[in-house]
Formats: C-alpha cells, sequence, structure tokens
C-alpha cells in the first residue's frame, strides 16, 4: 500500500466518524455534559476555601486532567459503539486498506472530537476556577494537544481491545489510566507550569516524555492495531 | 512432559526447596545486622529479588508477546501467559515486603516515591493482561489481545520509570554504578545467593506453569474431539 492510499483511507475513515457524529452530536454532547458534571462535581470535593487557598495553578492541572480522560474514556467507547451497531467493523476490515490505517483514521476522528470537547471544557475551567486563559493562550494549547494526542491514540487502541471482548467503560478505564499514567503526570505538571505564568521552556523534559510517549505508541498502535481488531 | 523431563522438574523442584531453606537460614543468621536500619532491612534479600524477577517477567513477557504475534505458535502464548501471571505474583510479593520496610525506616507504609508508584502502575498492567484474556471469549482472541497488551505495558513501564523519577524520588539506590559496592562480604554474598534462588525459583514455576498450560490446551483439544465422536 503506497504512502499516499495509507492517509487518504485514514481521512476517509476519520471524515466518515466525524460527519456521524455531526448529524447526531450525540458523542461529543454525552461528553460535554458529562465533563460539566465532573467539573461541578469537583468545585464541591474541595470547599471554596480550599480552592482559595490552593489557587487556580495547583487545583486546575489535575481537575482539568481528570475530567478530560474521563470524558474522553466515554468518547473512545461510543467510536466502537458506532461500528458494533451494525456490524460495520466488519465491513471496514474487509476493506482493502492497511489496518494501520483505521488505527489512524479512527485515533484522527477521537482527537478531533476530544479537541472540541476541550475549546469547551478549558474556558469552563477558566471560568469555575479563576484564572486568565487569554493570557496563556498559546502555551495551554501546545501543553493541550500534546497531551491530548496521546490519549487519543492510546484510547483508540484500548477502546478497540475492550469493545473486541465486549466491554465497555469499566474495561477501558482499567487498561487505559495506568498506561497514560505519564502522560498524565506530565500534563499535570506542564498546565501547572503554564497556569503558573513559566514558559514552557521550563518543562522543556515533561514535553518530551510527552512528545515521546505520542510517537512511541502512534507507532506501537500503528503495528498492532491489525491483531486486535482481526476476526 | 515426558518422563524424563518431569524428572529433572522434580529435582529442581527439590533443589530450589532446600536452596530456599538455605535463603532463609543465611538471612537470619548468617548476614549481620545493618547498623544503620538494624533488622528489618533483612527483607532486602527477598526484596530485591523479587523486583528483579518481576521486571525479568515483563522483559520476558514482551518477548514472547512479540514472538507470538508474528509466528503464531501456542507456546510462546503460554510462555507470555505464565510470564504475565509469575511477574504478577512476584510484583505483589514486591508491594508486600517494600512497605513493610517503609514503616520501619520512613515512618509509612506507603509514599508516592519513584519506584513504589512504578511497581504499582506495573501490577495495574499485568492484572489488566490477565482480566482482557478472562473476559475473552475464546483463547485466540485473549492471547492475540493479552500480546498487545503485554507489548504495551512493556514499552510503557520504562515511560513510567522516567516520568514518575522526575515526578519524585526517594528510593535508597544501594548500588550506583561507578562506585565500589558498599555492602559487607556477608551481605553480599547473601544477596548474591537469594538472586540466584529466585532466578531458580523463577525458572522452576516457568516450567511447571507451562507445563500445565500445555497440558491444560491438550485435554481441552481431546474433550473437544471426544464431544464432536458422540454427537
Amino acid at each position: 500500500m503506497t504512502g499516499a492510499g495509507f492517509f487518504r483511507a485514514a481521512g476517509v475513515l476519520a471524515a466518515k466518524d466525524l460527519s456521524i457524529e455531526w448529524r447526531t452530536r450525540e458523542g461529543l454532547s454525552a461528553m460535554v455534559l458529562f465533563s460539566l458534571i465532573v467539573l461541578v462535581v469537583f468545585s464541591f470535593a474541595f470547599d471554596l476555601a480550599t480552592i482559595k487557598q490552593l489557587g487556580p495553578a495547583r487545583l486546575v492541572p489535575g481537575i482539568l486532567w481528570t475530567t478530560l480522560a474521563f470524558a474522553g474514556v466515554v468518547g473512545f467507547t461510543r467510536s466502537f459503539q458506532v461500528e458494533a451497531r451494525r456490524d460495520s467493523m466488519t465491513a471496514l476490515l474487509l476493506a482493502p486498506v492497511d489496518r494501520g490505517a483505521l488505527f489512524a483514521g479512527k485515533s484522527l476522528s477521537n482527537l478531533v472530537q476530544l479537541l472540541l470537547l476541550e475549546v469547551v471544557v478549558v474556558p469552563l475551567s477558566a471560568i469555575f476556577f479563576g484564572y486568565d486563559l487569554f493570557a496563556i493562550l498559546w502555551p495551554m494549547s501546545v501543553v493541550v494537544f500534546l497531551h491530548t494526542f496521546g490519549l487519543a491514540e492510546m484510547g483508540t487502541l484500548l477502546g478497540a481491545v475492550a469493545a473486541k471482548v465486549g466491554r465497555g467503560e469499566a474495561l477501558l478505564s482499567t487498561l487505559l489510566f495506568p498506561v497514560t499514567m505519564p502522560l498524565f503526570i506530565s500534563a499535570v505538571k506542564c498546565t501547572n507550569a503554564v497556569l503558573d505564568g513559566k514558559e514552557l521552556s521550563s518543562v522543556s523534559n515533561w514535553l518530551l516524555i510527552a512528545v515521546g510517549f505520542d510517537l512511541l505508541f502512534l507507532f506501537v498502535g500503528l503495528l498492532t492495531f491489525e491483531y486486535v481488531v482481526e476476526e | 512432559m515426558t518422563s524424563g523431563q518431569s524428572k529433572g522438574t522434580l529435582a529442581l523442584t527439590g533443589l530450589v526447596l532446600i536452596a530456599m531453606f538455605v535463603a532463609i537460614w543465611m538471612v537470619f543468621q548468617y548476614v549481620p545486622n545493618e547498623r544503620v536500619m538494624g533488622p528489618v532491612q533483612r527483607i532486602f534479600y527477598f526484596h530485591v529479588p523479587a523486583a528483579m524477577i518481576t521486571f525479568l517477567s515483563v522483559f520476558l513477557l514482551m518477548a514472547s508477546s512479540i514472538t507470538y504475534l508474528w509466528t503464531r505458535n501456542k507456546r510462546w502464548d503460554r510462555i507470555s501467559l505464565a510470564s504475565t501471571e509469575i511477574g504478577l505474583m512476584f510484583c505483589t510479593l514486591v508491594l508486600i515486603t517494600g512497605p513493610i520496610w517503609a514503616k520501619a525506616a520512613w515512618g509509612v507504609w506507603w509514599t508516592w516515591e519513584a519506584r513504589l508508584t512504578t511497581t504499582l502502575i506495573l501490577w495495574l498492567l499485568l492484572a489488566g493482561c490477565l482480566m482482557v484474556r478472562g473476559y475473552a471469549q475464546n483463547q485466540d482472541l485473549g492471547a492475540r489481545l493479552a500480546s498487545v497488551l503485554g507489548i504495551i505495558a512493556a514499552l510503557d513501564v520504562v515511560i513510567v520509570y522516567k516520568a514518575v523519577h522526575w515526578w519524585r524520588g526517594q528510593h535508597p539506590i544501594v548500588f550506583k554504578s561507578g562506585e565500589k559496592n558498599p555492602l559487607a562480604p556477608e551481605m553480599y554474598t547473601t544477596f548474591m545467593y537469594c538472586i540466584g534462588v529466585f532466578m531458580a525459583l523463577f525458572l522452576l514455576m516457568m516450567i511447571l506453569r507451562v507445563a500445565v498450560l500445555s497440558l491444560e490446551e491438550r485435554t481441552q483439544a481431546l474433550a473437544e474431539r471426544r464431544t464432536g465422536e458422540l454427537s
């Protein structure tokens, strides 16, 4: 299979998933509502005095990434439920494309959906926990994108595993959270630095972990996805 | 397993049993007390070898998982399953002996330190591999999914360790490369001896577990043939 064919197949699959999502808006609305609820639960988990005392730089990174990881699980599970409904996964597998392209396409659509979710959730966290998002928009975007990338690809790969054995969110969470732990630590550290007004270069080793994770598991996902989905 | 092989296994079992008693004698009688930590330091002679075996199992898990996906020879999957189980068992031992020592030395049962956290995450990853096998509708699917997870787990542990190391560190490092070995000669002998005994124990468990797995498969195949003949 040629390189161009690979990217085209991945693009077509991602476009298909996203257009289904655009027409139903089921997944994204579920993820947004779920995130909103988690954010509200967190604001109750810490009382007002604690929130004021800790300040957003200490509090928001953990809350934000826990929310995104939970909401991500909802999205990843759905991404394969859509295929299971009319057994369209079988049709996808029959298509004469590289299985890696299926992984790339699914990951891409999951990434886009997570990023759309973040466009809502990150400003919401700024409103709820009181920090100036506009002042740190650029470094915040870099940090959010780099960590969402790894979350999306790992969520896609493990989401396929969970779907394959007919288990949903519970199994996916048990598999996904330990694996993405380095990404999670890095995300919290980087977001913390950004909220503290520090330069991104001060957390360059963490960004390196995130990029390393993203690239390594992109490679692993492309290579192993066929073993997960094969009949 | 032929009778020659089982005689060999029986001999190894006896050898490991005796060697283990000698190890216990050495740990409690032969080695002197550590000057600062006192008798509780003796747990190191079991704790450290157990940790080594855990990581050896993970390495074997990765190697056998890759080979299984490559060759689809069931023998590699048996090794992969056995190393997951044995790894999980030794990992549990590490997580039990560690806090016993930590309570005496650091005054707390648990601390979110680099190696502790890595070991805990590794435990979760290995448990995930076994969980997916349990959920899979058939053995082949379970083997395939567990192999993919095994590869992910082994690669992930390296990143987890790096990440958690930067995040926090306070674990004692007894052996630093390039430094003169700081242990008393009796301690060093006991330590090396215990590593040897644990390696032998690992080998024995591996042989037994793989043999049991292959017997299980044979009985299952026989039972299936029998049902086929009857119907």
